[in-house]
């Protein structure tokens, strides 16, 4: 009884008022360290195969003898097609895949992206499996051009020779489809898109043909990228890709397959982004995991498997690295354990996770260990918020002592019931103001549409306006604060109102997003956190601050930071345009996120300041 | 129609069909029809037929025909059956038109239909039908019991009775069941080769293995039960039953011995290089394309020679092998005389009795190609298109490849838990005649579409619609690993046209598709299965334990008389012991030696004094609590 009077005493506690900002800070602290404390190895785990009828590595490969000299003379075919006009190159390709007893078939593709076409011809073979009832299939896919745009010599020939080899088998329980795109991205996306589309021209705004052969419900699809020229070049490790678009992963018995076949039973050192020397240390283990976030939150293709992935297809690309002892027969015999593991499958690959976070080829951390750093983030906007609106609600006299100054004046006071609790609280804090909602709710709906604007201008551009569509955005950005606080003129309580409805729809849109994306939220939770605790003031030194503070995290100066970290040689220009082309041809949803839901989130950040700035201008008059 | 569909038949069987008619009511003939195809492939048409007059039949009279089935046809009534077992595929664009123009096969895993006397009745025809597939699937050991009310349709178009039913005709009722399921394999084959006069012991039989025959590409095993008046007015009408075998053999993977059947790479010696490119070399080998076939022998192929023959009362002008190779190919026969006929192609042996038969082919070289086989009615594929768990879209394109239109008769038959919008059906670049359809009911009946189609000459005609995936009771998942459902194929019949009349009858069935369900984890409720399972057991069995047994102190328990002997053997030797007075003291100076050690066996007989008390005090407490209980 008596805990709950001074509950209820509590309600008009300075003390109450005070406290949202500092749990939102803590929110923010506990989300940041939260990640930093995966690594360890308490909150990871060792990789398992958890599916039982893979069976990896469980069988003996045969891939080699004359296999090798078949090889060769295929690596030196490529080399020869290469050499030769695109349809050449094409017909040459289908013809070795029909003189290997495939069913073939090409498809050509054309995308339109800020004023740029993408242009390919997929040339693809069915080799139909002898026992097969026609109702499943795997691929194998080997791009013309890998990831780095390098002609996948040895890539393309290893996977040539491979059907050549399979096609002898009579184990087959799914076809296997060879798929030999132009490109990496493009083309498997093509591809993909058309096989599951619903309509028989695939779509009209991509413009991309139909798949004139199918084989059955994809299962599973690897992809070989060894660019090694026509006399070849041994590799030293495999480096394995599996981030999907839009942060989708494959299944993780699929990665754990590859990696327990290759370095298991081939002894083949498997990395992860690139990593090649990893200790196993926990500064590596985060470096891996800093990596994983940044792929999985751009969301952009990372190889030519990136595209199966949202269909639901588990896919991953084996990347052979540096200069070692491994030749392309033990990559052949790897892809041939894979598929061998892959076609024990008797359903489609469910067993293990589905979101996961790597720290190295065998160290994963479950999304049950992750997905909290993302939601406490998210609830950081989301206490703020609940306070802002509390304090929206009360008078200027309660709240000015909060705000650092003394009230002098005496403090009526009266007693509050509450069932038989009895409880003395000053007066003002029991009586609420009206809420003047109208005001605040249609800006944020008005800048929430204006993001579209920044969305529309950085994905329909073309290629060399897209660099003036970035500057003008930015100094439109940056104005638009000031611009909208001196016309609306929003007074104390409708400017907490607008900023707590803004955070509030922030925080429930990371919260949804860190289920889809955790990465993408994680990232955009931290560089958004500033958002939570900017105020409405009218000292000049305190706003100029919180502008600064703004400025340096608001979404377009983010664009430019992330072209100097992440792509320093590539210049913003080509940043830009694969951001446009992710929009348009890949259907990545980050620049949604940044233009529609971080950038009118940081504009209602901006005018909550600048209506301080504005009010105290206002006031001396 | 029947008489087309006779007609179209390729002229062995055609021969087999009037050597019948004027045989002797009881009759068996075997046969084997042997063709390579391209790609290195080998078709081989196996065909059995029995007859029996039909008043022989009705008195359960039967020499050749199989007594065990003839007892479920009179039972149910049935009056003619088609029965078929199929895995793998056709491949029509290399192999060109399916053997006996498809109608001999059936689609992927077990189809039946059969015409069933209802007497004007649908429930009679249906209570029969029931009985027929129960019956059936005890006989050949197939899941056959699964074709019920979900999986039954009565086709209107796609089948008509092959067998001659007079006046009964009119009360004969179609019935038609898939199970696109079913793993044919050989506990299909042997209750198949026990129908059979020489059960597999000798002639053509004896080569159908298990291990050869289920590797094939391709293989279809058909019963067709019909009845035939071919004869002159008054002759008798006869039961024939055709059992037929057909499958299409990779000859290099049929060739493989038996005791390494692994395709390991071929020796460098063996593999035919290209030399014509400028890499060749001792390392680099282009492997030039296969265009001839491969040497093969008969026994080799099929795992052992053919066994004698099966010789029951058959004319001399009979043959048993029919092998289709151009005359100019030297082909080598032993244990069979062969028979000439005025044909090209066509080289017929018979087999002797008493030697096996085995034929062997040298490697020819001249590509097949030259005379490219026939060319197939239509090119029919059909996919499920989409993702996702909630909708999806049936594709089906039908390619005719000739210079006339076709008309033809499509029909499917989906489970009820794909619910096709028939208002998104479209066909394009064809033109629909005539529709007839029964919508599926929930857990009752599947849905039927038949669709009488024209294609246009040279054209490809596409056939979409949408659908809807049910969600399933999870009682209703079966109980194995869920790779999906599977949809039955779809039957393509071609009709009798003004400008295609050569492919009238023919049939070409699609393969079957793979619907994924929204399905549940099931491993998920498993665990929570097993874990309450284990909580329950252990919280279950130490309850029940403390329930049932009877817990009393150790007094309670009455001594061991085995006990009382040890102490008195105890007490012997100890007084045995105290006698002896130079052992007392040798122990004694030991105690005196080591001091510590003299302490502790003090104070544990100390110990051991306490506890004597305890029990005594133990004893006296128990005599209480007697005393008190017992008033």
């Amino acid at each position: 009884m008596a805990l709950s009077a001074r509950l209820l005493a509590l309600r008009g506690s300075p003390f109450l008022y005070k406290l949202p900002p500092y749990l939102s800070a803590l929110c923010v602290l506990v989300g940041i360290g939260w990640i930093l404390l995966l690594p360890l190895n308490e909150y990871s785990r060792q990789t398992y195969v958890s599916e039982n009828a893979i069976l990896p590595g469980q069988v003996h490969t045969y891939f080699g003898g004359s296999e090798h000299n078949i090889f060769r003379a295929f690596r030196q075919e490529v080399y020869a097609l290469s050499q030769q006009s695109e349809d050449a190159r094409q017909a040459g390709v289908l013809k070795v895949l029909a003189d290997s007893g495939l069913k073939t078939a090409s498809q050509p593709y054309a995308y339109q992206v800020a004023g740029e076409s993408i242009n390919g011809t997929n040339v693809y073979g069915i080799l139909q499996g002898p026992r097969a009832d026609a109702t499943e299939a795997m691929v194998l896919l080997a791009a013309w051009r890998n990831f780095d745009d390098q002609i996948n010599y040895s890539g393309v020939a290893l996977a040539l020779t491979l059907a050549r080899y399979f096609s002898r088998w009579s184990i087959w329980s799914k076809d296997i489809i060879l798929l030999i795109p132009s490109d990496s991205t493009y083309g498997p996306l093509a591809w993909v898109d058309a096989y599951h589309s619903i309509c028989i021209p695939p779509t009209a705004s991509r413009n991309i043909s139909a798949v004139p052969l199918k084989a059955g419900a994809l299962q599973a699809a690897v992809a070989l990228d060894y660019p090694a020229g026509p006399w070849g070049q041994r590799f030293s490790s495999l480096d394995i890709l599996y981030d999907g678009l839009n942060g989708a992963l494959p299944n993780l018995d699929l990665l754990n397959t590859a990696v327990s076949i290759a370095s298991g039973q081939m002894g083949i050192a498997c990395t992860l982004h690139n990593h090649g020397t990893h200790s196993d240390s926990y500064r590596d283990r985060l470096s891996v995991l800093g990596s994983g976030l940044a792929t999985q939150s751009l969301g952009h293709a990372t190889g030519p498997h990136s595209a199966f992935i949202p269909y639901h297809v588990d896919a991953i690309t084996l990347k052979t690295v540096g200069d070692g002892w491994h030749d392309e027969m033990s990559l052949g015999r790897v892809t041939e354990s894979v598929f061998r593991s892959i076609n024990n499958l008797l359903e489609h690959l469910h067993q293990s996770f589905f979101f996961y976070i790597l720290l190295n080829a065998n160290r994963f951390v479950s999304v049950g260990n992750y997905l909290p750093a993302a939601m406490v983030l998210a609830g950081s906007f989301t206490i703020s918020a609940l306070g802002l609106w509390v304090l929206s609600g009360r008078d200027d006299v309660l709240v000015a002592p909060l705000a650092g100054g003394m009230a002098k004046e005496k403090v009526e006071m009266e007693t509050v019931k509450l069932g038989s609790d009895v409880a003395l609280v000053p007066r003002q804090s029991t009586r609420t103001i009206q809420r003047e909602l109208f005001v605040p709710a249609l800006s944020l709906l008005g800048v929430h549409i204006l993001g579209y604007i920044p969305l529309w201008l950085m994905t329909s551009l073309s290629r060399e306006n897209l660099l003036l569509g970035l500057r003008t955005t930015t100094a439109v950005t940056l104005l638009l604060p000031l611009a909208l606080a001196a016309t609306i003129r929003l007074t104390r309580s409708q400017a907490q109102m607008l900023q707590s409805l803004s955070l509030i729809l922030l925080g429930a849109l990371l919260a949804t997003l860190a289920t889809l994306n955790f990465s993408l939220a994680l990232v955009l939770g931290v560089l958004a956190a500033p958002l939570a605790f900017v105020r409405r003031s009218s000292s000049a030194l305190v706003a100029a601050a919180q502008g600064i503070l703004l400025a340096v995290t608001s979404p377009p100066v983010a664009v430019y930071a992330l072209q100097r970290m992440f792509y320093p040689a590539a210049g913003l220009e080509k940043l830009l345009l694969e951001l446009a082309k992710g929009w348009s041809a890949q259907g990545v949803w980050l620049l949604w996120v940044v233009w529609g839901v971080w950038w009118p989130a940081w504009i209602v950040g901006g005018v909550v300041v600048g209506s301080g700035v504005m009010s105290a201008s206002s006031e001396p008059r | 129609m029947h008489l087309s569909a006779l007609l179209s038949l390729p002229a062995s069987l055609a021969f087999l069909t009037f050597t019948l008619a004027s045989a002797s009511p009881h009759s068996y003939t075997e046969h084997l029809h042997l063709l390579p195809l391209p790609q290195s492939h080998l078709h081989a048409h196996f065909n059995f037929t029995a007859t029996t007059p039909l008043s022989a039949y009705e008195s359960s009279h039967f020499r050749y025909f199989p007594r065990s089935l003839a007892q479920i046809l009179q039972h149910t009534r049935t009056k003619e059956l088609h029965l078929r077992f199929t895995t793998g595929r056709w491949d029509d664009e290399a192999w060109g038109a399916r053997p006996l123009d498809g109608t001999r096969e059936g689609g992927t895993g077990v189809e039946l239909w059969a015409w069933v006397d209802g007497e004007g009745s649908t429930t009679v025809a249906k209570e029969r039908w029931s009985e027929l597939v129960n019956s059936l699937s005890g006989l050949f050991c197939a899941s056959l019991n699964f074709i019920d009310s979900t999986k039954t349709v009565r086709p209107v178009r796609t089948f008509e009775p092959e067998g001659h039913h007079g006046n009964a005709k009119g009360g004969l009722q179609l019935l038609h069941g898939m199970l696109p399921h079913e793993v044919v394999c050989t506990e299909n084959l042997t209750p198949f080769l026990k129908l059979l006069p020489c059960k597999g012991k000798a002639g053509i039989s004896t080569l159908l293995d298990g291990h050869k025959l289920f590797d094939a590409t391709w293989q279809s095993m058909a019963i067709d039960v019909r009845p035939v008046c071919e004869g002159k007015a008054g002759e008798e009408c006869v039961l024939e039953i055709q059992q037929s075998v057909s499958m299409a053999l990779s000859i290099p993977r049929s060739m493989r011995e038996r005791h390494d059947p692994i395709p390991r790479p071929a020796r460098i010696e063996d593999v035919e290089c290209d030399e014509s490119k400028p890499w060749n070399g001792h390392d680099t080998c282009f492997p030039k394309a296969l265009t001839g076939e491969p040497a093969w022998t008969l026994s080799k192929v099929f795992g052992h020679a053919a066994k004698g023959a099966c010789d029951l009362e058959r004319d001399d002008q009979a043959f048993d092998v029919t092998l289709e190779v151009p005359s100019d190919r030297p082909v080598n026969a032993t244990g069979a005389s062969e028979l000439t006929f005025p044909s090209t192609t066509r080289r017929h042996y018979r087999l002797s009795a008493s030697s096996s038969f085995d034929l062997s082919l040298p490697a020819h070289s001249t590509p097949l190609g030259q005379n490219s086989p026939p060319s197939p009615p239509l090119y029919a594929t059909r996919q499920i298109a989409g993702h996702g768990q909630e909708r999806g879209s049936m594709h089906t394109t039908l390619r005719n490849p000739h210079a006339h239109p076709l008309t033809l008769v499509y029909m499917e038959t989906l489970p009820w838990y794909q619910r096709p919008y028939m208002h998104t059906l479209r066909l394009a670049n064809g033109k629909q005649e005539k529709m007839y359809y029964t919508p599926a009911l929930d857990r009752k009946r599947g849905t039927h579409l038949e669709l009488v189609l024209t294609i246009p000459a040279e054209s490809t005609a596409t056939l979409t619609y949408d659908f809807e995936k049910a969600v399933l009771r999870y009682t209703e998942y079966p109980p194995d690993a869920n790779r999906g459902f599977d949809v039955a194929p779809a039957v393509i019949r071609i009709l009798a046209n003004n400008e295609s009349p050569q492919f009238a009858g023919s049939y070409v069935r699609t393969t079957s598709l793979l619907l994924s369900l929204p399905t549940p984890d099931f491993s998920m409720p498993y665990n929570v299965i097993i874990l309450t399972s284990t909580v329950i057991a252990l919280g279950f069995g130490s309850l029940f334990n403390l329930l049932t047994r009877s817990f009393v102190l150790a007094e309670e328990v009455p001594p061991s008389p085995l006990a009382g002997v040890v102490r008195r053997m105890r007490d012997l030797v100890k007084g045995l012991l105290g006698k002896n007075g130079d052992v007392a003291k040798d122990e004694e100076s030991s105690e005196v030696k080591d001091g510590k050690t003299a302490e502790i066996s003090r104070y544990m007989r100390e110990e051991t004094k306490g506890k004597a008390n305890g029990i005594a005090n133990g004893d006296a407490d128990l005599r209480d609590r007697r005393a008190r209980g017992s008033p």
